[in-house]
């Protein structure tokens, strides 16, 4: 447990050191502290999130403009076909739909798009005040199934109804409801569950997959679309990689269509050599296998030296990781560590237990651990254990440019893509970049 | 003029809400901190939006309301909240915004801070300020959310009435750079005053050695509380007023005499700036100021005619896009488009005194400004990073300012205010035409002017575009093609053709099945599109001439292009149009383009143009054939000049042209054309050359082969219905059509009901009629056999609810049809029909020739599968 007159008092129990001596295990998913400066967002933006890469959907916000504007092409997921998520449709309800309801707004918005657009899908989430005023969505959206014959899922992801992770739940069922109740025949092939593409990171996952012989039925979501979705109960096994997000539906798959899932993670040279292996051997076909190893060693071969000289840069620095799931802060600790550098403060915004227990058996003696964590607890520790750098998202960047600290975007927006063995070298790039550039001696000496 | 694409739609919203704007004037007040009272969301959203923007930490609190807080009320974790950030932060002021879910479920937090006020200062003895915002999210835009705090942030703390020598200046939603600039002209004119908010150091604060949770600067509460005794007011804000308008309050309640001018952007709204404060001051404005005056005036001149080439759309708040107008019109750029979204009729009327009235639309959204800009055909567009959307898709640059500004560094640091800052913004606008006019202009002189280039340029073009064109390319394309029959009339009449004719297994142009609008036709894109990922080619060839149905043909080019902006666009035209309509379908997008010209001398061309209709006029003889050749020719120079890929189809004619074509394809050649295909002819049934011999494929290949000393030949045709679609060779335009078949039907008597209006063409929609008129058939006889009434089915949207009863009982008036023909049907109707066993034919022109034109369809041996 933390002292420290920067931590409040309710906050105390989400936060603890690793440590031999002391067991226990911090408090997670649970309500943000009010007043605390959480840095999570919201059920809408969880389940936005996880529904937006899908390339051919319409995604209309039912509610007032605030949500709509702040998550407008809010991932950097690529496409391969349709741009049409890229655009925010909302139904900009103002003072007088709040009054009388918002439903007939929002059944005129689905005829509108409809007239216009020709969709084979949308969406229609429900933000904060949607249940508060009374709008049926579940009705309005199935009526306008029936009268076009299209799909039109309501998303339940009421602001206040939760944190981020209920609304990737939220995500799921949509997802399951799309595809459906039949079990089709089972088809050769897998199902990728928890990329999005930024980037171009599915392509290249994708890639290696094809390359080494497996048939991706559905990508969810990253580069997806309404058909592929539908295709998905057909798969015979899934892999899930962003667990945070994608756990509940791969359960899910599982009992509804009888889809075992494995968990997998292309973060990182171990990581994306493991997994690759993992789902050859799967498949139990000796080929495949083979291809694999054969992958994995030509892949080195291109990486593994400009690797290995960026970790000489690298080696001996200190980090502090923040990020939204337990997923990522596990995988960046197995890479910081393969660099040479040491994970400080690993804190995430809405971990598990499970994912808790396991950050702390993989963490040096010392490093702490924070739950759903502000901008003031991140300044503590970060200065406390004398960190170098921080990886984190778009709001924690600022907070270590004031302190002084390198910066590694591990957000919705970056550019580059950070997973596959090319990922890891973009990474390690991406550290050295900040760490080692000669801002840093002016400032120090300032 | 509409101010919004869609009715019930907000499409890319170009406003953001309520709370973001008082986040944003809390920030500029000394030692302040914010919480939001609602969801966990609200606050994070603006504070990753915030951080973006201004590279600095945007510390934001939230009540986070849960489920419970929501259904019992949030009091309980807003007066937690407040406490911990207290805690957390110590601040001197915390404002408290509501937000969308705070105001629905009726949080009362006036009464809330106050009962806290009482409560924590037995607790700390510290006084805290807390005001309380009103900021519901659906209640406005940050625009009106940042006044109306200022407004509340006034009405709770400025009450020292004690007169004091102080301005109070109310700035609007500025940068940092812009506010320190401000302070500088207030200080060149040694005045006191008190900026409100001041954000210059706090949203924009130096790197220090020590990092502060609360960054230094802004508005001091002790200053603010002085406001009620000040000198004057000065609002930058015209269109502010009411209960949002701090000046307004300290003048109605402590009689502070408010000045109310723009954000100082441009030279005049500089002047206004500048002139008010030496009203309220009596002192002159510093020579400084004075010489930057000259300076922009003399920049302004440097660079007026550069931007006299400006066409520019303006987006933002209101002010901020009434003071970049302002700047635009007083150098010479033509504010095309002034947007915000906002609700602000103001703006409209403050521009009413310029010499140019831009169109002004507010509550709009980048759905709609796109359109115009589109439509008016910016270069520029002024604003925030959003207008990026619009680049990336029309490639007009963007000039960012405003907020929010994620995708660039330094908009903290921005000036566009004062005489130098305005000179600043327009040097960046006026070298944003620049670098757009030089990466342009070599490629376009050269082109234009260079004509042994062009020609070389346009192999280049032309092998570029053509290699996923399966016409133009060689054959082996795996692109599919889609011919939409969307142009029903001819202008010209060529003795191989009658196109009354249709069948389905015979595949030859100006043959069809059926007709689309415009608006069918982009049903029937998307439809196949969906079917075939492939289809990358959509062309126009008929079933009459492209250009002789223009409207119709460029309608669908313009619909279709809107949805799929990557497909490539081909016509087929006789020619005799094409002079008139070349730039429009150039325009329109148009890379590929047919001219069937089966003669260039008039003494061949009249054995095979029996007339020529020409706006109105119908020519015969040499004189129609010279008329026409003549245009064709001039349209194909000018097309290929432009860099259009043109192929010339020749119809052999034994007898009539074969010896003319190797003349014919040297003239064409001289014209810039890039191939041309030879097709024999196909006597079609009932045209004057029905019994002229088929042209044969030995013959044929001769003819090719001998041309092709001359141009690239065309070996691949297969000669393609104006509906086909596939691959080429490979129709599959039975399976798409709009009407399928019914079942087979004998040679007897018919009855059609018919959808006319005149009773002599039909010229009615299905779901417009409120009679039908019966025609029966026997035996090439058509009789005219009753009128029916029925009730109108279709009056418009408000009242199609029971559309499908309505539908029912229509149909149930014409049972006994074997066809209805009508200028359009629904689908729905089309369906029903359809069911029945009710042939639907959608068709135009005389009764006489559509009932003939029924028969043979309905006389057909049809087997079709597939119903769309």
């Amino acid at each position: 447990m933390a002292k420290g007159n920067d931590i409040l008092k309710d906050r105390k129990e989400f936060i603890c050191y690793k440590s031999q001596k002391e067991e226990g295990s911090i408090k997670c998913e649970k309500d943000s502290v009010a007043g605390s400066v959480s840095q999570r967002a919201c059920v809408y933006c969880g389940a936005r999130v996880v529904l937006n890469p899908i390339t051919d959907a319409f995604h209309i916000v039912h509610g007032p403009i605030g949500c709509a504007a702040y998550t407008w092409d809010i991932r950097g997921s690529l496409s391969s076909g349709s741009e049409i998520y890229r655009n925010s449709f909302s139904t900009d309800l103002r003072e007088h739909d709040v009054v009388f309801g918002g439903e007939k707004k929002l059944t005129g918005a689905i005829d509108e798009i409809v007239d216009k657009y020709k969709p084979k899908l949308i969406f229609v989430y429900a933000t904060c005040i949607v249940g508060v005023i009374g709008d049926d969505i579940d009705a309005v959206c199935k009526m306008a199934e029936k009268k076009y014959g299209i799909r039109v899922i309501p998303v339940k992801s009421s602001g206040f109804a939760g944190n981020k992770s209920m609304g990737y739940r939220a995500a799921g069922k949509a997802l399951l409801k799309l595809m459906g109740d039949d079990l089709p025949e089972k088809e050769k092939g897998i199902n990728f569950l928890g990329d999005f593409n930024l980037a171009g990171e599915m392509w290249i996952i994708t890639g290696y997959l094809r390359s080494i012989g497996i048939n991706v039925i559905a990508k969810i979501t990253g580069d997806s679309t309404y058909k592929e979705i539908l295709e998905a109960p057909k798969a015979s096994f899934n892999i899930v990689q962003c667990a945070g997000s994608m756990t509940s539906l791969a359960k899910e798959m599982e009992k509804k269509y009888n889809i075992p899932f494995v968990k997998v993670s292309f973060f990182g040279f171990e990581d994306t050599c493991t997994s690759i292996l993992t789902i050859a051997q799967r498949y139990g076909d000796k080929e495949m296998i083979k291809r694999a190893e054969k992958l994995i060693n030509s892949e080195k071969a291109k990486y593994g030296l400009k690797i290995s000289a960026l970790r000489e840069r690298l080696k001996g620095k200190k980090a502090a990781i923040y990020v939204g799931g337990g997923f990522k802060a596990i995988s960046l600790i197995k890479q910081f560590n393969d660099l040479g550098i040491k994970s400080v403060v690993v804190g995430t915004q809405t971990g598990r237990k499970d994912e808790y227990e396991v950050l702390k058996s993989i963490s040096d003696e010392g490093t702490v651990i924070l739950d759903d964590t502000n901008p003031a607890e991140l300044e503590k520790f970060i200065k406390e254990k004398e960190a170098d750098l921080l990886v984190g998202g778009v709001k924690e960047r600022p907070l270590a440019y004031k302190l002084g600290l390198a910066f590694c975007d591990h957000n919705h927006e970056r550019k580059h893509p950070l997973c596959g063995f090319e990922g890891a070298l973009n990474f390690a790039k991406e550290l050295d970049l900040t760490v080692n550039s000669p801002v840093w001696e002016f400032v120090k000496s300032s | 003029m509409k101010n919004k694409n869609f009715v019930n739609l907000n499409i890319n919203p170009c406003k953001m809400c309520m709370p973001m704007g008082a986040v944003m004037a809390l920030k500029g007040i000394e030692n302040s901190m914010i919480i939001l009272h609602g969801s966990q969301g609200c606050s994070t959203y603006i504070r990753r939006h915030m951080a973006g923007h201004y590279n600095e930490p945007i510390d934001v609190g939230s009540s986070s309301l849960s489920e419970e807080g929501t259904v019992y009320g949030g009091e309980a974790n807003l007066k937690k909240g407040l406490i911990n950030m207290i805690k957390l932060y110590s601040p001197s002021i915390i404002g408290v915004a509501t937000t969308c879910l705070a105001e629905t479920i009726g949080e009362d937090i006036k009464r809330i801070t106050e009962e806290f006020k009482k409560d924590n200062m037995i607790v700390s003895k510290k006084a805290v300020e807390i005001v309380p915002i009103s900021t519901p999210g659906y209640g406005g835009t940050q625009f009106e959310g940042f006044y109306g705090a200022l407004t509340s942030i006034v009405k709770s703390l400025s009450d020292d009435k004690t007169k004091n020598e102080s301005i109070n200046i109310i700035t609007g939603c500025l940068n940092p750079g812009d506010i320190r600039n401000i302070k500088s002209i207030l200080d060149q004119f040694k005045v006191k005053y008190t900026i409100l908010p001041d954000v210059s150091d706090t949203l924009d604060s130096p790197y220090k050695k020590e990092y502060k949770k609360i960054p230094q600067g802004g508005t001091k509460i002790e200053d603010i509380r002085k406001m009620a005794g000040a000198k004057a007011t000065i609002e930058m804000g015209m269109t502010v007023t009411g209960n949002i308008s701090p000046g307004e309050y300290l003048s109605d309640k402590y009689k502070v005499p408010l000045h109310r001018c723009p954000y100082p952007i441009g030279i005049r709204n500089t002047d206004v700036f500048l002139e008010t404060i030496s009203k309220i001051t009596g002192k002159r404005t510093p020579k400084k100021l004075l010489e930057d005056r000259g300076r922009l005036l003399d920049g302004m001149i440097d660079s007026h005619k550069f931007n006299g080439e400006g066409r520019a759309v303006i987006f933002g708040d209101p002010e901020i896009s009434y003071g970049v107008g302002r700047l635009c019109l007083e150098n010479g750029i033509k504010p095309l488009l002034i947007a915000t979204g906002s609700s602000n009729k103001s703006i409209t009327e403050l521009l009413k005194k310029e010499k140019h009235t831009p169109l002004v639309i507010d509550d709009t959204d980048f759905d709609t400004i796109r359109k115009h800009a589109v439509e008016l055909k910016a270069n520029l567009l002024i604003g925030n990073s959003d207008g990026k959307f619009i680049t990336e898709r029309e490639g007009i640059p963007l000039v960012r300012i405003g907020f929010p500004i994620h995708d660039r560094v330094g908009a903290q640091r921005s000036n566009i205010v004062g005489y130098n800052g305005s000179l600043m913004l327009l040097d960046n606008m006026t070298n944003t035409l620049l670098e757009n006019k030089y990466n342009k202009y070599r490629k376009e002189m050269y082109g234009k002017y260079f004509s042994e280039t062009v020609k070389k340029e346009e192999t280049i073009t032309a092998k570029e575009k053509t290699l996923s064109h399966p016409c133009f390319s060689g054959g082996a394309c795996k692109v599919a093609r889609m011919h939409i029959p969307v142009a029903p009339s001819c202008n010209i009449k060529c003795n191989y053709c009658n196109r009354k004719y249709d069948c389905m297994n015979e595949s030859r142009p100006g043959v069809t099945s059926e007709v689309l609008s415009p608006k069918e036709a982009l049903d029937k894109y998307l439809t196949l599109k969906e079917k075939m990922p492939n289809l990358k080619v959509l062309g126009i060839a008929g079933p009459g001439d492209a250009l002789a149905n223009f409207e119709n043909t460029i309608k669908s080019l313009e619909l279709i292009k809107e949805v799929d902006p990557e497909v490539i666009f081909c016509l087929s035209t006789n020619g005799l149009m094409l002079p008139y309509y070349a730039d429009r379908i150039i325009e329109a997008g148009i890379s590929h383009i047919t001219v069937t010209i089966n003669a260039v001398d008039p003494e061949i061309g009249k054995k095979i143009y029996s007339e020529v209709n020409f706006g109105g006029k119908k020519l015969v003889g040499k004189k129609a054939a010279e008329f026409l050749i003549g245009n064709q020719l001039s349209g194909l120079s000018y097309m290929a000049s432009k860099g259009i890929v043109c192929k010339v189809n020749i119809v052999m004619i034994k007898g009539i042209n074969e010896r003319h074509i190797e003349e014919v394809v040297k003239e064409v050649k001289s014209r810039g054309v890039f191939i041309s295909n030879i097709m024999p002819l196909i006597p079609a049934k009932g045209s004057s050359f029905e019994n002229m011999p088929q042209t044969n494929n030995r013959e044929l290949g001769e003819m090719r082969k001998k041309c092709e000393k001359y141009l690239k030949q065309m070996y691949h045709c297969k000669q393609c219905r104006a509906d086909a679609v596939g691959i080429l060779g490979k129709d599959v335009s039975s399976q798409f059509s709009k009407s399928a078949c019914s079942s087979l039907k004998s040679n007897k008597e018919y009855t059609f009901a018919i959808a006319t209006e005149s009773g002599m063409i039909i010229d009615k929609h299905f779901g417009h009629v409120d009679e039908f008129y019966i025609y029966s058939s026997k035996k090439g006889e058509i009789k005219f056999i009753e009128k029916r009434s029925i009730e109108k089915y279709c009056t418009g949207v408000s009242d199609c609810d029971d559309e499908d009863s309505k539908i029912d009982r229509l149909i149930k008036t014409i049972n006994d049809c074997d066809a209805v023909l009508a200028l359009r049907v629904g689908y729905s109707p089309q369906k029903k029909m359809l069911e029945k066993g009710i042939k639907v034919i959608q068709t135009c022109g005389s009764i006489k020739d559509g009932v003939n034109y029924a028969i043979e369809v309905l006389e057909k041996k049809e087997t079709c599968k597939t119903v769309i």
